[in-house]
């Protein structure tokens, strides 16, 4: 059975249709890539998979349950979490706190699990120094940190948007590398937004391209890369 | 180590408040309610703003305690001592069930709203004149412990005492992430499991309990009440202006704004009958212009400075 | 056009309740009309700066009662009439708003929410404690002869100077609307109050904006403080209900929405006359407003969370 399944999902903010109709399934264990130009409606996608937003039509069904309208911490205490394409850190709360928020709340660990757990998620993502505040961390350290953060919701989802902007490209393979093995280790279904297009390749097994909102393809990024409707909606997008 | 110090110190102090009133006269036991009573709506006051929610609603919980208390008392025949829990479990209900309405709001839309419930609680105890004793308030027949000073001093301080605790408790246990997460960032909060309403609820809830609880103490020491005294905007203002000296988001903060703003409120108030409130106005507006971590905030920055120094050093033997 | 109509329907519906009123107690409705202006026209500079510079002023009734003492010693020392003294009082309280604005509000304009609101707070304490300190909480009223200028109709007698409050309103309605929408200075007020980085970058003054707001804002809460103690006794914490109401009737109009304000102040005004008319429910009128700004307040987060 799919982890996720969206059918005909929708979101309109009044007037601008952001998410048209979207249907779509996750397996377990998959790195699935999400694509498509600016504005074309990833985060937006995201925002209704995971709770932030409530769809305007169309279903979310986790593990076969509907969750169209359930709360975002009620999503993360199932199973579904996710990083933010601008930062939210917390920044009253140092690094170790800032993962442990994770564990504590959707995991109901007491503080003491919570920040063992937290603390072997970091060791794991090699972030280190967790009594700092989060104004020391250096971006990729954030990015980081966020990441440690939703993997200590334990989920069985997870989406991670644009988490390579901003970085290096030393700091891109390593996390290029980071993210195969936490899919690979906790048999993790990953969404992936990105726009460097090496990145989509490497990581991923399947891609969805999304373009003003409406799911234009989908397959390995080899074959979706040649779709013409693909190619016209990035051509459209630069021109 | 330093935990065990800082234990031992509160312990120490607190031994010697508890003993006060062993070499202290009625007077200053007298000062000494009135700063324990306004550090315990401080510190109740800086709980919820851990959350962000800044509530401008103090003495409409305060007041609501007192009349609770006091109509317990004078309608039920309650014992004074139960009433004062009967006030706080009232508190409590009260805010539970306006939680409900009001913990959606957010920013100052929250904050006028409390204000505007206590202006409500205020005029409707001055309305009901038959129930309330209208603006002319409610005498009880006696003080709590036949008004003894040193009773009475106990009693406020064990309301400190379980304020202090509750807060105390707040910083060391899951309300601790839960709140800062939601001041932080209510959608990064979201996204990791916290359910918000229920925990500003649970803030809410308990931070009136604590509000109203020092109301009921508060007219059952003093043995009578008027709506204009019970609802006075001061409870509101002292507190704030001593949370915001000392330093909010701590225990630690309030108390020492406490202290400090209410100890230098008795010596003005025989100094300047008229307008000597204007301090905490300045006070306020000083601290919120340079200096909005408070004296705590102060304290530490200066401490982590110097620990911050101590980290580099070691880092260059490495 | 769904709009529309529901436009037509209120204000079907609000004259068919006037009348109503007007058949039943007409003092009702005309001491409604009389409170709503003075609310409106306290409330409208209040509108302005909350529009413009997004800082709610919790000091703003506080600058009304300041005004106020100032022209209560200006008339009171040189028998001068209070219309006649509100042009200096306004220039002088618009230089007091300014020095204001340019040594607290400013230095917090980037700061939480929390601290502008916390900060204003204190300004209202400090200027409550000053007047306090200088006036003692004792009340003050000056009275002059045309406030008393009565109208009779058939059995009916009422007092007509306090619709003066009305006109005021109504001049700064239309004043204002001229000022934001024909003077390059209101023009760039405006476009400051919609998007101030935007305007920054077209080489608009933000912070020079945000202060001429704060001063005219002021001049105009002055300018109600001169003609306030015309009609009522001074003391102290005079000015601190206004704020309130200022702030609710605000919240009900729709932040920027100038006229609109009149038009809460109208409902608040009549509600609390209904109440008033009835000895049993007198006491009561003072609750009619809080429990409509949180109604207002509640309501609209509701429908905030629909859309
Ligand atoms: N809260 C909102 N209100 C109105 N429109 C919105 C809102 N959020 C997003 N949009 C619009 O919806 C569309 C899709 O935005 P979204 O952020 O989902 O795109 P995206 O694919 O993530 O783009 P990017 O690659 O730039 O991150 C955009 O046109 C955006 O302007
Ligand atoms: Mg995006």
């Amino acid at each position: 059975m799919s982890k996720l399944v969206t059918s005909g999902l929708t979101k309109a903010f009044s007037g601008l249709v952001a998410v048209n109709n979207v249907s779509f399934a996750m397996e377990e264990g998959e790195i699935l890539g999400i694509i498509g130009p600016n504005g074309a409606g990833k985060t937006t996608f995201i925002h209704l998979v995971s709770g932030i937003l409530m769809p305007t039509s169309g279903t979310v069904a986790f593990k076969g349950k509907d969750i169209t309208y359930a709360p975002a911490h009620m999503r993360s205490r199932m199973g579904i979490a996710r990083t933010y394409q601008l930062i939210h850190p917390l920044e009253n709360l140092k690094v170790i706190e800032n993962v442990m928020v994770g564990a504590v709340f959707s995991k109901d660990k007491s503080l003491r699990e919570a920040r063992r757990t937290a603390e072997e998620i970091c060791a794991e993502l090699e972030l280190d120094r967790l009594e700092r505040d989060t104004t020391q961390l250096s971006i990729f350290e954030i990015k980081k940190m966020e990441i440690a953060r939703a993997l200590a919701n334990e989920p069985e989802v997870l989406f991670l948007d644009e988490v390579m902007a901003g970085l290096n490209s030393d700091e891109t393979k390593g996390m290029i590398a980071t993210v195969q093995r936490i899919a690979t280790e906790r048999k993790l279904a990953v969404g992936v937004v990105e726009h460097v297009m090496g990145v989509i390749r490497e990581l991923t097994q399947r891609v969805i391209v999304l373009e003003a909102g409406e799911l234009i393809a989908e397959g390995p990024y080899e074959t979706v890369s040649k779709n013409p409707r693909v190619i016209e909606a990035y051509l459209g997008g630069a021109a | 180590m330093k935990l065990k110090t800082s234990y031992l110190s509160a312990a120490v102090i607190a031994a010697v408040v508890i003993a006060f009133p062993a070499f202290l006269g009625a007077y200053p036991l007298n000062v000494a309610r009135s700063v324990m009573t306004y550090m315990a709506l401080a510190i109740s006051w800086d709980m919820l703003l851990r959350s962000g929610q800044i509530s401008f609603g103090i003495a409409g919980l305060f007041g609501l305690g007192s009349y609770a208390s006091a109509i317990a008392v004078m309608r039920g025949g309650m014992d004074p001592f139960l009433s004062i829990l009967f006030a706080a479990a009232f508190a409590g209900v009260m805010a539970f069930a306006l939680g409900f309405a009001i913990l959606r709001l957010r920013a100052m839309y929250f904050s006028i709203t409390t204000l505007a419930l206590m202006e409500i609680f205020r005029i409707v105890m001055h309305n009901l004149h038959d129930f309330s004793g209208g603006p002319e308030g409610i005498v009880l027949s006696a003080p709590i412990f036949g008004g003894n000073s040193t009773a009475l001093y106990w009693l406020c301080l064990a309301g400190l005492f379980i304020t202090i605790g509750v807060s105390w408790y707040f910083e060391k246990s899951k309300m601790h992430l839960a709140l800062t997460a939601i001041r932080n960032d209510e959608t990064s909060a979201r996204s990791n499991g916290v359910d918000i309403f229920r925990y500003l609820l649970v803030a809410f809830v308990i931070t009136s309990i604590i509000q109203g609880m020092m109301g009921a103490i508060q007219i059952q020491s003093y043995g009578f009440t008027t709506p204009e005294t019970a609802f006075d905007a001061n409870f509101t203002l002292l507190p704030l202006a001593m949370a915001l000296l000392g330093g909010i988001h701590s225990t630690i903060g309030p108390m020492a704004g406490a202290v400090l703003l209410g100890v230098a409120s008795e010596w003005l108030k025989l100094k300047i009958p008229y307008g000597h409130l204007m301090v905490y106005g300045i006070i306020i507006i000083l601290v919120i212009l340079f200096m909005p971590q408070g004296l705590v905030g102060l304290a530490r920055r200066m401490l982590r400075g110097s620990d911050k120094s101590g980290r580099k050093a070691g880092a260059s033997h490495e | 056009m769904a709009n529309k109509r529901n436009a037509t329907m209120n204000v079907a519906l609000i004259t068919a309740v006037a009348a109503a009123i007007l058949v039943w107690r007409p003092t009702v409705l005309i001491n409604g009309l009389q409170s709503a202006g003075l609310y409106a026209s306290i409330a409208i500079p209040m509108g302005l700066i909350l529009g413009i510079v997004h800082i709610v002023n919790l000091a703003h009734g506080e600058f009304m009662m300041v005004a106020a003492y100032i022209t209560y010693m200006l008339c009171a020392a040189t028998g001068m009439d209070p219309f006649v003294a509100m042009v200096p009082v306004a220039l002088v309280t618009a230089a007091f708003g300014f020095v204001i604005y340019k040594l607290t509000i400013r230095q917090a304009l980037k700061a939480p929410e929390l601290n502008q609101l916390i900060l204003t707070f204190g300004l209202a304490i400090s200027m409550t404690q000053l007047a306090n300190l200088l006036f003692t909480s004792q009340t003050r009223k000056l009275s002059f002869d045309y406030v008393s200028a009565s109208l009779d109709i058939g059995d009916l007698s009422f007092g007509v100077y306090k619709f003066v409050y009305i006109g005021i309103a109504l001049l700064m309605i239309v004043g204002l609307k001229l000022f934001l929408t024909r003077t390059t200075t209101g023009k760039a007020a405006l476009a400051v109050g919609q998007n101030p980085r935007g305007a920054a970058i077209v080489g608009i003054d933000v912070d020079r904006t945000y202060g001429l707001v704060f001063a005219l804002a002021s001049a105009l809460v002055g300018m109600m403080g001169a003609v306030f103690i015309t009609s009522a006794s001074i003391f102290p914490a005079v000015g601190s209900p206004y704020t309130m109401k200022s702030f609710c009737l605000i919240a009900m109009a729709g932040i920027g929405n100038i006229p609109g304000i009149l038009g809460a102040s109208i409902l608040l005004g009549v509600s609390e006359n209904i109440l008033k008319a009835f000895r049993g429910t007198r006491g009561w009128a003072d609750i009619v407003f809080f429990v409509l700004i949180i109604t207002v307040i509640l309501g609209r987060s509701i429908r905030g969370k629909k859309a």
